[in-house]
This record gives structure tokens, C-alpha cells and sequence, in this order.
């Protein structure tokens, strides 16, 4: 493996042996298999051959790891999680977000809000890569605020019958099989609608300046029905949806890790060999001061990242600690991307080094599984007691 | 049990991925020092030969034992054996196995196998990763009695023999051998594959077993450093010169020429 790690603070001591394996696995995966395809993929906005990849990354355990393993899953722990996120980010961003939608906001709704049949029917055939899934919440006109979704269901006899739009999910218009939330009278309801049914279309959205590897699409839905044996029975709130997104925010928190010690990574080797007015430019005052703060921000999300693990391993975290770990190190990935991007000049440009990838796809997930306001909003709260979220005008 | 049964002896070595300029020489004692951040990994022909027992366990069944030998062996690096898919995992692991030479290593190792009983084939690398000397595998079956293959490609258990492509300098060629044998392996045959979560997570759950020299009836003295047959006598980094020499003309196309002139000079071309 070619990349050895960032870890000033010795982080590496504080790993088991089956998380520091499993960790050098998806490295080594990830850089003999993923890497060569991204350059291409992202300029193109191709996305990368999941057809392929989806399968061998099931194999490895690396969708649904942490999903019991009757399941299908690996039985893995959040610390085991948190690494395959941020060794796949390291990589690329989009090929984390299909990893973490799979994990976190297809597979885990099924397995804490689904009936055995649902489980056993649908968690298998997503672990294993061939069969991929897509989380259907944020709508054109509804991000942040999800309680106002516009998309319907009515209760049809012994089916219900969806109406509505989504945009902006990941593996949109490629899955076999959505977690469509829609509005039901008695409340917010994920349904299983798989691909095909009859007036659900998926479409792929182009021209974007992030997450150019990765599928994102829109879905409509116009009177599609679905069985009764597609809903997920205790997915009846918006408190399943944010355990949902809680699952991916703990995910980013450590992908947005894997962002940034490539470009600091990148940043460091560069200064150290690129030379202008007759030295290193790593024999800079400022360019130090430059990869001194790219290294400790990075240093303090490997630290908030590793406790939180730990915390949800043991039971203990609160939503809000999740928040912070996200809101925290993806505002430091953007800072390392854009920092690893300027030092290295014109060059910092170019798809030949990985800073301006990664900063485009960190872009993106500043504001997505909540964006940087609302998870300060919710911190916020926290620690006042005042929500802030919404006010009278 | 049912398949073939097999060894693998692994080596712990240093990662060869590390920059050269981190390896450094003591000449006042002859050995090498390593900074902390250069992390251990398994050989890069013993995980061949891993690669190798496992292709013969995906398709004829059977059991494999691995065997490492040294000391403080970082666990998850010697356990990524048991997660590709070995059964057992035998350390030799004590101080005194420090500092051996291919003799004492391939000593200890036979002692280590004897003791474990019946097996039907060994595997070891062409050679180690750090030493290169390539001596250990044919030192273990000259010790055993039984007969080696070195160098191969491809191997496949048939009919209670092993049939073994094996490189040669222009090509390869096969030869079948009964059990029980020892087969070295080189970078031909594949890379090792991935160790999978599920893998990892049943590694978990298996223990290694540690033996001391006297758990295979040795002596400290007859292992390690002490047990050695051959003398380091110096140990130390050439010095590379790298000598550059501008060929120059009036023209383009004259050092070209002069180029040209130089080169067949030197008799490169």
C-alpha cells in the first residue's frame, strides 16, 4: 500500500487488531482498484462502474458492516465503520456516499424499522453488491426542512399510492430498490418501491461540479402503488429518518477525515519536492504554517471521530455529538482541500493531483445530511435550550 | 481430516515500501535500524505462498497451519493469515529467536513442524522480503528429508500429489510431486486476496498459539542469534554515485551526432 496513514497523535495504538485489518483492507482496495478509474470518471462524470465495483465490495464487507451478520452484514463495530469511510473518501467522495447509503440510510431503515421478511428479503442481496439501494427524502422544494415534504401517500386498500418528487439522492437513477419517504395521514412513512414500478422514474442529474464519480438523481413518482408489504411498519416519524441520517453523518464525519489526508498528504510531498526561488517550498515560513494547520485540524477529527465511535459503540452518543463530528471535520476537509489546493499553485488545478476532487465533493457534503447551518442550529439548541431552526416573520 | 493438509511459514518483515532512506546500517554492530513509522508487514512471497495453500483449500479442501517465527510479532499483521482464510496460526515468538541466520530459522521452523504432526505440503516464499537470501524453504526440507519445488507459478493437489509449474528462465515447467513436500513460491503465482470483514471478524475468535524454543525441543542456545552457523561479517549501505555527463554541439543535430558518437563509445549502442 502506498499511503501509510496521517496519525500524530498515535492514533493507530488506540485501534484493535481486527479494525486496524479491516482498515488495510479497504486501503489496499481502494488504491489497487478504485484509484486508477476516479481521474477518468470524475472528468467525464461517468460514474464509476458499480456493476462491477458494488459486487467486490460486498465481498469484502464493505456495504452493510456493520449490519448483524444473519443479515448478511459484517458484524463490524462504528470504529470498523468509521475507517471504511474514510479510506474510501480518501479515494473518492462519491464512491463513500454510495458506500454510507447503502450502509446507513438503505440497510439500516430495513433492518431496525422492517419486518423479518423485509430483512431477510432485501439486506442479503444489498450486502452483497448486487442489488443497490437508494434513500429517497430530499425533495426540489424541501431540504432542510424535511417535515414539509410534499410527497404523498394514500392508504388504497390494501396498497398505497405515492405521489411526488425527489432530487439530489445518491444512486438515484442506478438503484434496484428506494426508501421512498412520503406523507402519509399519520405521519412521515418510508415505502420500498423497487425499480420498474409502474409510474416511478429515475433520472440522472449531469452537469455537476461535485461527486462527479457517483450517480445522483432525480425521482418522480406519479401514482405509484405499492404493497402493504413495502412499508416499513415502524418507520412512522421523522425521529426513523433522523436516526437514519444520524447513521451517515457518523459515516461523513470520518469520510470528510479520509478527504483531507489525501490533500494534506499531497500538499505535504509537494512542498517538499516543488522549488521556487531556489528552495523547497516547504522551507517556508508560511507554507509551513500552512501544512502545521492542515495537520492538527486533521489531528483533532481523528480524535472527535474516534470517541464518537466509541460512544455509539458503547450506547452512548447523542445525535447532537454526531452533529458536531460532521459539522466539525467536514468544515476542516474544506479547509485542508482548499489550503492542499492553493499551495500546490496552477498544478492544485489540475486532475493529475487530488485536492480540486476533493474539494468539489467536499462542497457538496458541507451541505447535504444536513448542512453546516443546521447542524450548528442543532448544537445550538443543545446547549441554549432555544431552537432557532424556524421563527415567526 | 479430510483435503490436504498444509503449512505456511510466514516472515514478519519490515514494510519494503518504506523509502530506502529511512533504513539505516550501525556499523559498530552490524545491524539495522528502522524508525518507528516503518510498520511490520508478512513478506510479500510468503503471502504468495499463503495465496498459493489457499488455492489448493478453495478446491481440494483441507487445513492450514501458518507458521511465523520471530519476536513481539504485531498480531494484526500475523493474523491476517487466519482472516484470508488459514485455520491455524502458530508463533514461534521469543527473544532468542532474534538475530537467526537461514540455518537457525529453518531449524526452528522444521523443530516447529515435526511437532505439529502429519502435513502434506509446506509452503514457503521464494525468499524473504528483507534478507532475500532464499535459503529457509529448502533448508526446512533438507531437515525433514522431503523433497522441495521451488519457484512456483501455479500449483494444483491432485490424486494425493501436488503438480507444480514451476519458472525456469525462458518459460516454466511442470513437475508432479507425491506428499509430503515443501514448495516455494514466487511472485507469478498472484497476489494474496483481500482479507474480508467476515474473515477478520472470525480471525477474531481464533488465538494464536505461542511456542518458546523448548516447546519444539530446543535449546536458546541452538535458536536465533545463538544458534547460528554463518557470521555477519559487515553489514553496510553502498554508496550511490549518480554521474551525469553533458554532451554538447553547436547545433542541435552536431550533439546529436556527438551523442550518438558517445554512446557507441561507451558501447551502449
Amino acid at each position: 500500500m502506498a499511503f501509510k496513514g496521517v496519525d500524530y497523535y498515535g492514533i493507530e495504538e488506540l485501534l484493535s487488531d481486527e479494525e486496524k485489518m479491516f482498515r488495510d483492507t479497504v486501503r489496499k482496495f481502494m488504491e489497487d482498484e478504485v484509484e486508477p478509474l476516479v481521474v477518468n470518471s470524475f472528468h467525464k462524470e461517468e460514474p464509476l462502474p458499480l456493476e462491477d465495483l458494488a459486487p467486490k465490495l460486498g465481498e469484502l464487507g464493505m456495504i452493510g458492516p456493520q449490519i448483524p451478520q444473519q443479515y448478511g452484514g459484517g458484524g463490524a463495530n462504528h470504529i470498523q465503520e468509521g475507517l471504511l469511510c474514510q479510506e474510501v473518501e480518501r479515494v473518492d467522495g462519491a464512491l463513500r456516499s454510495f458506500v454510507e447509503v447503502q450502509s446507513g440510510l438503505v440497510m439500516y431503515p430495513i433492518w431496525q424499522f422492517g419486518t423479518e421478511e423485509q430483512k431477510h428479503k432485501w439486506l442479503p442481496q444489498i450486502a452483497s453488491g448486487k442489488t443497490i439501494g437508494c434513500f429517497a427524502l430530499t425533495e426540489p422544494n424541501h431540504g432542510s426542512d424535511v417535515a414539509a415534504m410534499e410527497t404523498v401517500a394514500k392508504k388504497d386498500g390494501d396498497s398505497w399510492i405515492l405521489n411526488g418528487a425527489k432530487e439530489w439522492i445518491s444512486e438515484g437513477s442506478t438503484a434496484d430498490i428506494s426508501v421512498v419517504y412520503a406523507r402519509a395521514e399519520d405521519g412521515i412513512r418510508a415505502f420500498l418501491v423497487p425499480r420498474g414500478t409502474e409510474g416511478y422514474t429515475q433520472t440522472f442529474m449531469d452537469k455537476k461540479g461535485a461527486m462527479r464519480c457517483g450517480d445522483v438523481g432525480q425521482i418522480s413518482l406519479n401514482d405509484v402503488k405499492v404493497p402493504e408489504e413495502n412499508v416499513l411498519p415502524q418507520s412512522t416519524r421523522l425521529k426513523q429518518v433522523f436516526m437514519c441520517l444520524d447513521q451517515a453523518r457518523y459515516g461523513i464525519s470520518w469520510g470528510a477525515i479520509g478527504a483531507a489526508m489525501s490533500c494534506y498528504e499531497t500538499a505535504l510531498n509537494y512542498a517538499k519536492e516543488r522549488e521556487q526561488f531556489g528552495a523547497p517550498i516547504a522551507s517556508y515560513q508560511l507554507v509551513q504554517q500552512d501544512l502545521v494547520n492542515m495537520l492538527t485540524e486533521i489531528t483533532k477529527a481523528q480524535l472527535l471521530a474516534y470517541r464518537l465511535g466509541r460512544l455509539l459503540d458503547a450506547g452512548k452518543a447523542r445525535h447532537q455529538q454526531i452533529s458536531m463530528a460532521k459539522r466539525n471535520n467536514v468544515e476542516m476537509a474544506r479547509m485542508c482541500a482548499r489550503t492542499a489546493r492553493s499551495l500546490l499553485g496552477a498544478n492544485g488545478c489540475s486532475y493529475d493531483y487530488p485536492p480540486i476532487r476533493h474539494m468539489g465533493n467536499i462542497e457538496a457534503v458541507y451541505t447535504y445530511q444536513g448542512t453546516h447551518f443546521i447542524h450548528t442550529l442543532i448544537l445550538g439548541q443543545d446547549i441554549t435550550g432555544i431552537q432557532a431552526f424556524t421563527r415567526e416573520l | 481430516m479430510p483435503g490436504v493438509n498444509m503449512i505456511v511459514c510466514c516472515k514478519q518483515v519490515p514494510d519494503p515500501e518504506a523509502p530506502p532512506v529511512v533504513f539505516k546500517v550501525d556499523p559498530a554492530t552490524n545491524k539495522m535500524t528502522l524508525p518507528p513509522e516503518v510498520k511490520p508487514v508478512i513478506g510479500q512471497y510468503d503471502e504468495f505462498a499463503m495465496e498459493a495453500a489457499l488455492r489448493i483449500k478453495d478446491k481440494a479442501g483441507g487445513k492450514i497451519t501458518i507458521l511465523s517465527l520471530g519476536n513481539k510479532l504485531a498480531r494484526d499483521v500475523v493474523k491476517k493469515t487466519l482472516a484470508v482464510g488459514g485455520d491455524e496460526l502458530i508463533l514461534l515468538e521469543d527473544e532468542t529467536f532474534e538475530e537467526g541466520d537461514s540455518w537457525s530459522t529453518a531449524h526452528a521452523l522444521a523443530m516447529a513442524i515435526k511437532k505439529t504432526g502429519e502435513y502434506d505440503l509446506i509452503f514457503c516464499g521464494r525468499q524473504s522480503s528483507d534478507w532475500d537470501a532464499g535459503q529457509v524453504g529448502l533448508g526446512i526440507a533438507e531437515i525433514l528429508g522431503i523433497p522441495a519445488v521451488p519457484l512456483a507459478r501455479r500449483v494444483e493437489a491432485v490424486d494425493g500429489k501436488v503438480r507444480v509449474e514451476r519458472v525456469i528462465p525462458d518459460g516454466y515447467e511442470i513437475v508432479e510431486v507425491g506428499f509430503p513436500a515443501l514448495i516455494t513460491v514466487t511472485s507469478e503465482l498472484g497476489s494474496l486476496r483481500y482479507a474480508a470483514l467476515k474473515g477478520i471478524m472470525a480471525a477474531a475468535k481464533k488465538q494464536p498459539i505461542v511456542w518458546k524454543p523448548s516447546d519444539i525441543g530446543l535449546e536458546p542456545s541452538q535458536v536465533g542469534a545463538a544458534g547460528r552457523r554463518t557470521k555477519l561479517a559487515k553489514l553496510f549501505q553502498p554508496v550511490k554515485e549518480a554521474k551525469g555527463e553533458i554532451i554538447e554541439g553547436e547545433t542541435p543535430a552536431e550533439a546529436g551526432t556527438n551523442l550518438a558518437i558517445r554512446l557507441r563509445e561507451a558501447k551502449i549502442i
